[in-house]
């Protein structure tokens, strides 16, 4: 159990401001482990100073660089790491828990100027990029401080071994299951209903997948609707809906934690026709947790994720026909549909906070025993420290 | 003139490059057996515990005497034995629960969680180690850490040879 109060660092490497699901990650275990009594600090970039929790502390304002398909606002030079150090400084911390740390940002910095017990986690999934080959032995000797690397899924753990020639614990994201279990249905997304959430103008999250399979349902299943969450601008996306298609479809822009749940409670189906670049699949589990039948393609994430079919339905991705089949397959079958829902709920609470914060806490320990405090790691050098000494005569 | 800045130049650089190194293998030293410790201290207690669940009413006489003396051996088996020893342990141990589990009683299943909650522990700690063991080994292998003796007298640690199926 959570028994010594700990103060822990962690570093997030992308802009607090934008929704994504590694911040969201980060927020949700800082407010778990401050709720178990810990004293928490996050280090993260951020545009707007002001709106921030009290315990993030600002690193800086982030720079936008394209990585893997979208646009990372991440953080770099001089200035960042002269905050990067004063924070570790100041900090006083038990342990340093950095995200992401072989992507060009502050937890990179910090893994290189922290000395001490520091943990690492890997969200990305990505095929093999050829200019991490280049800079791995750059990179090598500070991802190797790290006392223990955690990586969100298999796909993620696959990218490391691959990247960076080094094994990690495999510790799923979290969620807090009992919100979404205690969705409640409401009729306006009842019915013959598909749901999707996600920002949706990214092409990898498949929404055209589902446009080109929803002409072959519509003609099975003559009521469905698809409801489409998420942030972005829909009127663009309509113009490309077929017009009788067109009155199908609702856009119901971003929702709130609570309306998710419950719409993740009334669908018939939820659908995740992304087509890579996935790690993990939060939305997923989520809406596993809620209840919802899900049917997703079957990029490695998922499947593992799903159990290879055990706990949601799988399609072939980016193949419309396949998407089509799998719909219209469990609209049909009332039993199917409800079997499936009931294996994805308890598979959806195995990934509760409670559990997940346990994992990672186990793993904390673990990297804390037999160490001091974080350090700036140019203070243990011995060259410095013999400078320093005769400085303090 | 140049050619004496030069070469002051590359020997500082070399000099610099063997004391980075000679860091990061002191580090990593120290994550093989900070990293073994943690295993050593978990495995500890799963004897213990393998102990407990000897005595209770789950094991029967039989698998009891087997799992008594499994659990011994690991206690007060050497490092070179340590390995075998412990894959005994597992493998009693994983016998006894494969077909005992619903007949345990309320105070039994606390120590099945306990010992189901340590083995997934020993899980993560086995593959921290292995895998501060094996960049050592690699780090180690290094032509320049090898000519300048960098490692100096510490042994060069070997894997745990875990087979973590039987878990």
């Amino acid at each position: 159990m959570l028994t010594r109060s700990l103060k822990i660092g962690i570093v997030c490497p992308y802009s607090w401001d934008t929704p994504g699901g590694v911040q969201n990650h980060i927020r949700d275990l800082a407010e778990f482990l401050i709720s178990a009594g810990h004293d928490v600090s996050v280090l993260a970039p951020a545009i707007d100073e002001d709106n921030l929790p009290p315990y993030v502390v600002n690193a800086g304002k982030p720079i936008a660089i394209p990585y893997n398909g979208a646009v990372a606002r991440v953080l770099f030079g001089p200035v960042a790491f002269s905050r990067v150090r004063q924070w570790i400084s100041n900090g006083e911390f038990d342990l340093l828990h950095l995200h992401e740390p072989a992507i060009p940002s502050i937890s990179l910095l910090a893994c290189w100027a922290a000395d001490g017990p520091m943990v690492g986690t890997f969200h990305a999934a990505a095929k093999r990029q050829k200019i991490i080959f280049a800079i791995g032995p750059i990179l090598e000797p500070a991802i190797e401080k790290l006392s223990a690397r955690i990586a969100v899924s298999e796909a993620a753990r696959l990218t490391l071994t691959d990247h960076l020639d080094t094994d990690a614990v495999v510790i799923p994201n979290g969620i807090y299951a009992s919100r979404y279990a205690a969705g409640v249905r409401q009729s306006k997304w009842e019915g013959n209903t598909i749901g999707f959430i996600g920002r949706f103008e990214e092409p990898r999250k498949g929404l055209s997948v589902l446009l080109e399979a929803l002409p072959i349902i519509a003609r099975f299943v003559p009521d469905i609707k698809v409801f489409v969450a998420g942030p972005g601008d829909s009127e663009e996306v309509e113009k490309s809906i077929d017009p009788q298609l067109r009155h199908r479809f609702t856009f119901l822009g971003k929702v709130s934690e609570e309306d998710k749940a419950n719409f993740l409670s009334s669908v018939a189906i939820y659908v995740a026709p992304n087509t890579g670049g996935e790690s993990f699949g939060i939305i997923l589990a989520e809406a596993l947790a809620s209840g919802a039948p899900v049917v997703a393609s079957d990029i490695p994430a998922f499947e593992d994720l799903l159990g290879h079919g055990q706990y949601g339905a799988l399609f072939k991705s980016e193949d419309p026909m396949d998407l089509a089949k799998v719909i219209i397959d469990l609209i049909r079958d009332e039993k199917k549909r409800t079997d499936l829902a009931a294996a994805g709920r308890s598979r959806g609470q195995s990934f509760d906070w409670k559990i997940i914060a346990q994992q990672i806490y186990s793993v904390y320990e673990m990297s804390i025993v037999g160490s001091s405090k974080v350090k700036l790691a140019s203070d243990t050098r011995s060259w410095n420290r013999f400078l320093s000494k005769d400085e303090k005569k | 003139m140049t050619f004496w800045i030069l070469i002051t130049f590359t020997l500082l650089i070399a000099l610099w490059y063997l004391s980075f190194m000679a860091t990061r293998l002191d580090r990593l030293h120290h994550r093989v057996e900070t990293s073994w410790a943690n295993l050593d201290v978990l495995l500890q207690k799963r004897a213990a515990v393998a102990l407990e669940i000897a005595h209770s009413d789950i094991a029967d006489p039989a698998s009891s005497l087997l799992l008594t003396g499994a659990a011994y051996q690991a206690r007060d088996a050497e490092i070179k034995n340590r390995s075998a020893a412990e894959s005994g342990l597992s493998g009693a141990l994983g016998l006894l629960l494969e077909d005992s589990q619903h007949l345990a009683t309320a105070a039994d299943n606390a120590l099945l969680t306990e010992l189901s909650g340590l083995t997934d522990r020993i899980r993560v700690a086995i593959a921290l180690h292995t895998d501060a063991v094996t960049r050592t080994q690699m780090v180690r292998g290094r032509f320049v850490v090898k000519i300048f003796r960098l490692a100096g007298t510490a042994p060069l640690p070997v894997t745990y040879e875990f087979e973590s199926d039987v878990l």
